[in-house]
This record gives C-alpha cells, structure tokens and sequence, in this order.
C-alpha cells in the first residue's frame, strides 16, 4: 500500500494560493488607506473644529488669556500657572465678579471673559488670511488683551457702599457711554473659582448660596423701579407734549388724602403735608414725587406713547452691551389697551413705577444719563480697546439715539436737581448731596408685595450743570428709609476723587 | 510667514520624503527581483527527455520542462503522466530542493533506477543522469537558456 | 543518501563563516538612518520651539538638534551591528526585512521620544524602555536569522508546540490578572507578559505541521453536505477546535483581538494550504454564528460593537478613546502637525490614555498626516510582501506555510488594530506590531521576523524527506496507489 506522496492533490499551486492571500491583504490594506483618507481629509475640518476636539478644549486650556485692565492701566485679570504649567486667571478683586466674570476651565467662562472669550483666548481674528496659515505659525492663536472702560478704585468703592446688602450699581459717563463701575453684591471670589485648587469649593458654595452671587444684577436682575420711572414717564409727556411744566391737576390734592380713583379702582399715594392743599406743578411733583400727579401724567399722555418713549431708552430690547443684557419692561404686554396696558390702572400705576413694569439697573443708568447729556443716549460699552499681535483696535464711543430735544431733557434735568437740592425733595433724596458738586437725581421705593421690604432705588448724575458722570444704585428690600441715595452720594465723591486724580 | 516655523515644516515634510524614498528603493528592489525571477521561469528548472518508451506514451523524443515538482505515474493526474504496465499509478516525485534534483520512489511496485541502480526512497539525481521507471528511460537536461 | 543527510545535521554546530555583502540591505538601511535622524531633528526642533514658547522665550529657538541623540544612536547603532552580524555570517537570506522592520521600530522609538515619560516603563521612562526591548528584539532577529538553519525542532515537535501554547492559554487563565476587564497579562516580576503574543507564533508553527502533514487528506473531498463538498469529518476537527479556541478565548479572557487574530490567520493557511474556498465560508460561516453568540450573550462584546457603531453617542463616556482617536486623525488632515506638535495634553494628560499600546497609528496620523500613514501601510505591506514572497519559494509545504503564516499573523494584526484605530470594525485591544509599546509585542515580532529571514535562506538545509512514520487515521482514509 503506498503512501500518497505530498503535494499531489493541489490543484491551485501554492503561490498562487499565496497571492490570492497576498491580494486580500492588499484590498484589506487598501480599505484601511480609504479609511483614513475618510478621517483625515473629509472628516478633518468639522471633527478638529469640534467642541470635544482635545485641540480645542487644550488651545483653550493652554492659551495664555489676555490681560484685562481698568482704563487706568491696572490690571483687572491676569494669568498664573499650575503645576502642570496650565495657566489659570487671576483677578485683581472679587468687587469685579459681577461684571468681569470668571474663566475656569471647568465651569466655563462668565462675564465679560465670556462676552470677549473669542478675542481673549485669540481665536478669533480679523485677518482672514489667519485661519488659513494657521498651522504654519510659531503661535497659532492671537490672545487680545482688553483695556476697559472701568475704574479699580469705583468699582471697588461700589461693592463697598453697598455693604451686605444685595443689590447693584452702574456708573457711567454719560459723553461717552464708558462704563466706569458695575457691581452687583454679593460678589464672589473668582480668582478661587479660576484656580484649579480651589475651583470645585468655591463653585459649589457659590451655587449652594442663597443670595445668589452668580447672578450679575447690574445687566441681568429686573426689578420694579418705583420712583425713579418718573423720569420715564416725564420724558414721554414733555416729550410728546402731553403736558408741560406748568401743567397741574386741581384733583392731585384731594386725591393725596381720598386715593385717585382710576376706572373705579382708587390709586393712593403717602400724603405731602409739605404741599397740603397746592395743585403741584412738575418741578414740585418731581421734587416731592408725587405719585397721583404722575399717573394723571400717564394717563394724559397714554400708554401707546409711553410704551413707545420708553423704547426709546431700550426698554423692550436687548441693549447694545458687551455683556448680555435682561429686557426692561414697561408692561407684561398683551393688553388692548394701548402699548400693551391692559387699562388705565396699570397704565396709572406704571407711571409712577409700579404695575408691570420691570427694569434692569444698567438701563436706569441709560436713563439718567440719557437726561444728563441732554437726550443723546450714548451706546453704553466696557472695552476702551483691544491689543493684540496686529496692534491696538480702540472702540470709538457712538451715539445709540437721540432719546428727546435738549430742552425737555433740561427740563427734568432741573427737575431732578430740585428733586435733591430742593427743601422739600431733600427729606428723601438728601443723602446723594455732595458738597461742593450738584447733584440731579431722583429716588425711589419699590413697592413689592405685602412682607417684602420695598427696593431703594436712585438714579442721576452730576454734575448738573455739566455732567460727567451718571449712576443707578439699587439694594434690594432696601426698605423704606431710603438708603440708594446715600450709597449715591458715596458713590459720587469717590468719582470726584477719582476725576480729580 | 515665520521663517522658524517654515523651518520646522522642511523638516517635517522632508521626514515624510524620506519615508517615501525608504518605500521607493525597496519597490525597485523588489521589482527588479521579479524581473529577475520572469527571465528564469520555474519551468525551466531542468528537462526530463524521453529516451526509450515501448508504449508511445510518452513518445521518445519528449522533453518535459520540470517545474520544482513534477509527479511520475500511470495515473492521468500526474505531471508526467507514464502509460506503461509496470509503471504503479503514482510511481514517482521530481523535487528540485535549494539547487538539486531529487527523485523519490513512491514505494512503486516495479521500483525506480537512477543510472540503472534501484533507490530506496529519496534519491539525488544530477544533470545526465539516467532515470528508469518500468520501461521507460528518461535523462534529466539542464534547462535550455 | 539518508545518512548523509543525518550527518549534515549532526555537524550543524559547526557554522561555517563565509562573510557575504548585503549591498541591498546596506543601502535600504541608510536609508532608514537618514529618515530617523531627519524625524529626530523634526522632533527635536519643534520640541524645543514649544518648550520656549511655554516658558515665554522670544529668542529664536537653536533648529538643528536631535530629540534624543543617544537614544538614536544607540539604535542606529544596532541596526549596525545587526547587518554587520548577518553580512559575517554570509548566509543568502532576505535583505529587506531588517530595514523595514528597523524603520518601523525607529518610527516607534521616535513616538515614544515624544510621548510623555511617565506614562509607562520602568527602565527610567517610556522611551529608554521601547529602546531596550527593540535592542532585544533586534537581537532575536539577528540571532534566528543566523542560527535557524534547520526546521526539524519546529516541524517534528508540533504536537508538543501545541501543548506549550495551551498551557499558556492555562497559564493566563490562572495567573493573568485583569486589566481593562482583559485578562490578557502575567506578571514576570515588574513586567507583565503578554503571552497571546507569543502564542500566535507558536500557532503558526503547530497549524504549519498540522496541515502540511495532513493536506492532502484536507483536500478531499468525501462528505457532501448538500451543494457544498467537504473534507472527510474528521479532518474538519481542526476548525471546530480553532473555533472553539477563539470563542474560548473571548469567553474566558476576554479577548477579542487575540481570538480574531488566531481565527483569521488559521482560514487564511487552511486556504493557502487547500486552496479550498469552500473552507474560508465555512469558516466564515461559523465565525459569523460565533459572533452573534458572543454578541447576545456577552456584555462586553455587545459595549464594544455599540461603540464602534455610535461612538459620538457618548463621545466623553464610553465612546471617549474612540473618539478621541477619530478626533486625532481629522486633526493631523493631510500632512500632519509635525512630530510633537500633536497629542494636546489636557492637564497634562493626553487625550487618548492607552496611546502607546492600543492608538499609536492614531498619534502617527495625527503628527504625520494621511500621507505618513500611507507610508506606514506601505511598510506593513512590504513585510506581509517578503513574507508570502519567502513562502511561495520554500522548498516544501511545511515551510511554506509557516513562512506564509509568520507574515499574515503580522499582516491580520497589523490590520486588526488598525481598523479598530479607523472605527472600521470594533475596536479590539491588540498591539500594533514594531509601534506598539511592550516587550511581549517587540519580542513576538522579532521571533516572527527572524523565522522568516531564516526561512529565506536560498542555500538553506533541504527539508528532511516525506516522513514514512505511519499515521493510522491517514492509512485508513488514504486510497492506495497501484
């Protein structure tokens, strides 16, 4: 019996065989390069510009921040960095947490590092040739450093005046619309939180705080202005001619002691014995701020108009700002009545700053100092300018709008000076007089729902004559001994300390 | 453009040059092997002459160009197919191993000679050598240039 | 004659030096120097432009510099010695495995320059400890390129090669410990081995025995199962034992990468041995019902092959390397960032954590671009070309397809690893071979290549005549001659 040799019952000789193997691998190897081209070219723009990209989280981890500083050079926000040699922002004090905000590689950035994140970590760029020669560069991104509009020392002094308590200011100058100080309380410590030692604390106390510190009141806070809308409402009815300031109301005296009664629902207003029996004319009802003649006020000049006036200013709109922006409102909207009211009662009482009317405290600021650079609103902004590789790029003030004619703006200019100066208006606004520099202005009591204390508000500018600067505080359930105009007046002497270097 | 980076890109793309020139030297070498091996075909290892064949099958005469291995037998599936009664259906194997010629005998019944001797198993067989299965004689040639 | 034989064998010890020039060798090895120095000074500059720009230093940066001059020359240096060995030792072997493979090994070396020291490796960092392996690896290379002249310890002992890799299969099943939910390693002292590295080789070995021994019965065809016709039943043994080792492999050590590497090489031979296409679909066949099996009823096939289908469904959880390895590639686009310009360390860490052992084509397509990495598949190719090369000119079938086998196991987990890398198929956790940081990989590899430049050898030993040794199943379904 013989063995059957090897190799006999091939039929397809080994090499070939091999090839065929050799082939498959080929295609396999083939599939592979496909594969790769796939990633690698079609892929590559969408996948290494994505958020997840690790070249993105890392370019933003790695890049060094540029520096912030106030418009005197100090500097607001710089860079450190850890042990891993990452950097991580430092900032000059928490007064700026409400208005500069935070970077924190781990909860995001906030602020103005949010508003400016693109030019700050210098991804963006105005050369439109960067992005192209991008990978051929020692240092592919251009971080900007900002200079703002801010004052250390205000910003500061803001946070100071207002103590404990929660609530907010903005100053600004109202030739330019620079923002000089913008603080909301109580602020937060966001160099802890940019620190990667320290950021997991802070943030969760932070967030576990009741009086919310995250919340930047000055641009993101509404609230209702009581008083100080009186400036709304005087504007729209001298404005639009509705009244003048000789105007008077025989039924505002009596109504002081019985309520003014509105469609049948009776408005009341704390008694002037000041004034016990006059019919007031503007200048008074401003000075002692009288709500009954206000909302005749309203009610003469109508809801369609002053919902439009008041659009003027920026209410019902995002305003023109670096940082985002909560709308001011006049009304809920909706209403038939015109602009929105839904009648004369809320009409009435929106005009001497309750009903719905909800504001932020940057857009009173915008009022005051709209009246104070007689009717031309300025765009309010934070960046002077900005540096980077290519050289300095300044943000030029610009005019938002003309608001009203110089000469109403005079007139409630006058008004509001009388409002502080005035021997009957000082018993509420007296604690914004500065000596030696005339303070206009106006104050105001929200009244909130029975068992919170009303919000204190003040808005003006000085000075009158000439005017420099403009400034909104609010403090929050402040009550009803009016603390925003002596916090005000704080306010306003730091500025003079600051103006006179 | 910063020249420094500019610098750093030369090198960069002059790595994957080089990549391609390590790829390029080993196709042309493996082409020219491949040459090589097309102007010395397998078949032409040796050739098996057929020099006395009573049967016909196959006719005297023949030369067979060998491949590496090349089967002897009756049967119809051998490369050399061998139509002679005292030939065993797979009578014998022609392996050229590294530069030699071996004959095996596949245990056949009527056995294979080299120059006239039986062999055992395997067997070299070199260049003019004579190799007989049952009647049938064939010489192992160098293959013809 | 069959003593002569014996004797030739019996004086094996007594090598013979007769020095022989391997002018190809030489000049694809300058080659291969000139692409190492010139991607060491790639590395070292940009290396040293982002030191200076992390500390702030405007001064421009000195440009020519190694990375790592020592480490560089230190391996140059072998690749030296390696060739000076082989041209002394004369013998007429494959010139073109060495470079290849050296550039390979260089290319790691370079990857492991650049990726931070600490992420592995005892012997004073990552790179330092690439360098000693691939020294090892390249002394293995070098000494079975010289010393294997005869196969007869690798084809007679089959039977015990296939018991010495179920034992190592045994040994990890009660020694490995598990890593990644793997249990893929045994700890020898500080190192851990990885012993399915070693256990391919051993495979090709025993499968190169096995079927050249019993091919022709392989070839048969006396069972018919329907159109399709099959050897006798006991000759499909082999599969289903193969098979039954590749799910077993999956089952119990949760391997996924191993078990496809051994099955597909296996089809791969049994085809290159039958030349039977009807056993690569059965084989198909039956690696499809292994799959679906192993995918209803393993959790973590089912994590993996979800992954691999929507890895941006949780692209910071459980899709994370995968993604991050996709991320890698589209940033390195055409031509890459540059030699460590990529890899963005995210507090230090890098983005992809088993870089160094499961994504280092990833980081190569990141740093070198779709075109470096077509020349890497290039290099694949051209050792899988030299090996199936080898093969289709040993003399014999045993050497054949143990040549045949020692480059497809390299060629299939070449493949494997990077078409898990691509998110071609489901990401499996084998080494990228001659990259991939690992002793166990480099020392493989080296044995695999070093075979198969031993296998090359022109005037090498004749294979020992066809065994008589009688083989009771063979006798009784062979069908006697005459």
């Amino acid at each position: 019996m013989a063995e059957r040799p090897l190799l006999l019952g091939r039929r397809v000789p080994i090499g070939t065989a091999l090839g065929r193997v050799g082939l498959a691998l080929a295609v396999a190897f083939g599939g592979l390069a496909l594969g790769a081209g796939y990633w690698q070219v079609i892929r590559s723009a969408d996948l290494s510009s994505s958020p997840d990209d690790a070249a993105v989280i890392a370019a933003s981890r790695q890049v060094l921040r540029g520096v912030i500083t106030d418009r005197d050079g100090k500097r607001l926000a710089w860079n450190a960095r850890d042990s891993s040699g990452e950097p991580y922002r430092v900032y000059a004090d928490p007064s700026l947490s409400g208005v500069i905000g935070y970077s924190s590689r781990t909860y995001g950035n906030a602020g103005l590092e949010a508003a400016w994140n693109a030019q700050l970590s210098g991804v963006a760029s105005t050369d439109p040739l960067f992005d192209l020669t991008r990978k051929f560069r020692a240092d592919p991104s251009d971080p900007e450093a900002l200079q703002t509009t801010l004052v250390l020392s205000l910003q500061e002094a803001a946070v100071k005046a207002l103590g404990d308590n929660r609530g907010a200011i903005v100053m600004l100058d109202p030739r330019s619309g620079d923002v000089l100080a913008m603080a909301s309380t109580p602020d937060f410590d966001a160099s802890a939180l940019a620190n990667p030692t320290t950021a997991a604390a802070t943030w969760s106390s932070v967030n576990a705080d009741p009086n919310l510190p995250l919340l930047p009141r000055a641009t993101q806070a509404r609230y209702v202005p009581g008083s100080i809308f009186k400036i709304v409402t005087a504007t729209a009815a001298l404005g639009s001619g509705a009244i003048t300031t000789a105007t008077s109301y025989p039924q505002q005296p009596a109504a002081e002691k019985t309520g003014l009664l509105v469609d049948g629902f009776r408005i009341h207003d704390g008694h002037h014995p000041e004034t016990d029996g006059t019919a007031l004319k503007f200048d008074e009802a401003v000075e002692v701020s009288c709500n009954e003649y206000f909302a005749l006020t309203g009610l003469r000049t109508g809801g369609a108009a002053l919902a439009d006036w008041a659009a003027r200013f920026g209410f019902g709109q995002s305003l023109p700002f670096d940082l985002p922006t909560a709308v001011s409102q006049v009304t809920n909207g909706g209403g038939s009545f015109g602009g929105g009211f839904s009648d004369e009662v809320e009409l009435a009482n929106a005009a001497y700053g309750q009903g719905e009317t909800l504001v932020t405290p940057l857009q009173m600021a915008l009022v005051a100092a709209a009246v104070a650079n007689g009717g031309v609103l300025m765009t309010p902004h934070l960046v002077m300018s900005a540096t980077g590789r290519n050289g300095t790029t300044d943000v030029a003030p610009s005019v938002w709008r003309q608001v009203m004619d110089p000469n109403v703006a005079s007139e409630i200019n006058a008004a509001m000076q009388l409002a502080v100066n005035g021997s009957l208006g000082r018993k509420y606004t007296f604690g914004a007089q500065v000596p030696g520099l005339t303070v206009a202005g106006k104050s105001g009591t929200a009244q909130l729902d029975p068992g919170n204390d009303p919000h204190s508000w003040f808005i003006g500018f000085a000075p009158a004559d000439n005017p420099q600067v403009a400034i909104a505080v609010v403090v929050e359930h402040g009550g009803l001994t009016t603390r925003g105009s002596p916090i005000a007046g704080e306010m306003l002497q730091a500025w003079r300390a600051w103006a006179n270097g | 453009m910063d020249p420094a980076v500019l610098a750093l890109w030369v090198l960069r793309l002059l790595f994957l040059g080089v990549l391609y020139a390590f790829l390029w030297s080993v196709v042309r070498v493996l082409l020219r092997d491949l040459r090589v091996a097309a102007r010395e075909p397998g078949a032409a290892l040796g050739r098996l002459i057929v020099l006395a064949s009573p049967s016909g099958e196959p006719a005297v005469g023949t030369a067979f160009g060998l491949d590496a291995i090349a089967t002897l037998g009756r049967d119809v599936n051998n490369a050399i197919v061998v139509d002679d009664d005292f030939v065993s259906s797979a009578h014998a194997t022609l392996t050229f191993r590294g530069r030699a010629w071996y004959v095996e005998d596949l245990q056949s019944t009527n056995g294979t000679f080299v120059n006239g001797s039986r062999i055992e198993g395997i067997s070299p067989l070199a260049f003019g050598d004579e190799l007989q299965l049952g009647q049938v004689r064939f010489r192992l040639d160098r293959a013809r240039p | 004659m069959t003593s002569g034989v014996v004797a030739a064998r019996r004086t094996l010890p007594r090598i013979a030096l007769r020095p022989r020039l391997r002018r190809r060798e030489l000049g694809l090895l300058l080659v291969v120097a000139a692409a190492l120095v010139v991607g060491s000074l790639s590395l070292g500059a940009t290396q040293r432009t982002l030191a200076a720009h992390l500390n702030g230093d405007t001064k421009p940066v000195p440009l020519l510099g190694l990375a790592n001059p020592g480490l560089l020359a230190i391996y140059l240096g072998a690749l030296a010695l390696a060739h000076t060995v082989l041209t002394v030792a004369g013998r007429r072997t494959d010139q073109i495995l060495l470079p290849t493979v050296g550039l390979l090994g260089g290319i790691s070396l370079l990857l492991m320059e650049r990726l931070p020291q600490t992420l592995a490796g005892g012997l004073g960092g990552l790179a330092q400890t690439q360098l000693v392996w691939l020294l090892l690896s390249l002394g293995l290379i070098t000494t079975l390129a010289v010393a294997v002249r005869n196969d007869a310890w690798l084809r007679r002992y089959k039977y015990t090669w296939a018991a010495v890799g179920v034992g190592l299969l045994a040994l990890v099943l009660v020694l490995g410990h598990t890593v990644n939910g793997q249990r893929l390693g045994i700890a020898v002292g500080p190192f851990t081995a990885q012993p399915s590295e070693l256990l391919k080789v051993i495979l090709v070995i025993f499968l190169a025995g096995y079927l050249s021994e019993n091919q022709p019965l392989l070839v048969e065809e006396s069972t018919r199962l329907g159109p399709i016709r099959l050897p006798p039943l006991p000759y499909l043994a082999p599969m289903v034992a193969m098979w039954a080792m590749a799910l077993g492999i999956v089952v119990i050590e949760r391997d996924l990468g191993a078990a496809l590497l051994f099955f597909l090489v296996f089809l791969l031979l049994l085809y290159v041995a039958t030349a039977r296409v009807s056993y690569v679909a059965l084989g198909l066949v039956a690696a499809a019902v292994g799959g679906f099996l192993v995918y209803s009823l393993l959790g973590y096939v089912r994590t993996r092959v979800d992954i691999w289908l929507n890895p941006f469904a949780d692209p910071n959880g459980a899709g994370y390397q995968v993604v991050q390895a996709l991320h890698a590639f589209a940033r390195g686009g055409l031509i890459g960032t540059g030699l460590g310009n990529g890899l963005p360390l995210i507090g230090g860490n890098l983005p992809i954590p088993a870089l160094h052992t499961d994504f280092p084509f990833a980081a190569l397509g990141e740093e070198l671009g779709l075109v470096g990495i077509l020349a890497i598949l290039g290099l694949y190719l051209v050792v899988i070309e030299r090996g199936l090369r080898i093969a289709a000119s040993a003399p014999d079938e045993f050497r054949a397809i143990l040549a045949a086998g020692l480059s497809l196991v390299v060629g299939v987990q070449a493949f494997i690893i990077l078409a898990g890398n691509l998110k071609l198929i489901p990401l499996t956790g084998i080494t990228l071979p001659f990259i991939s940081y690992g002793g166990s990989s480099l020392l493989a590899n080296g044995l695999v290549v070093g075979l198969l430049i031993a296998l090359s050898d022109r005037g090498a030993e004749l294979p020992p005549p066809t065994p008589r040794r009688g083989n009771r199943l063979r006798r009784l379904v062979d069908r006697g001659a005459a």
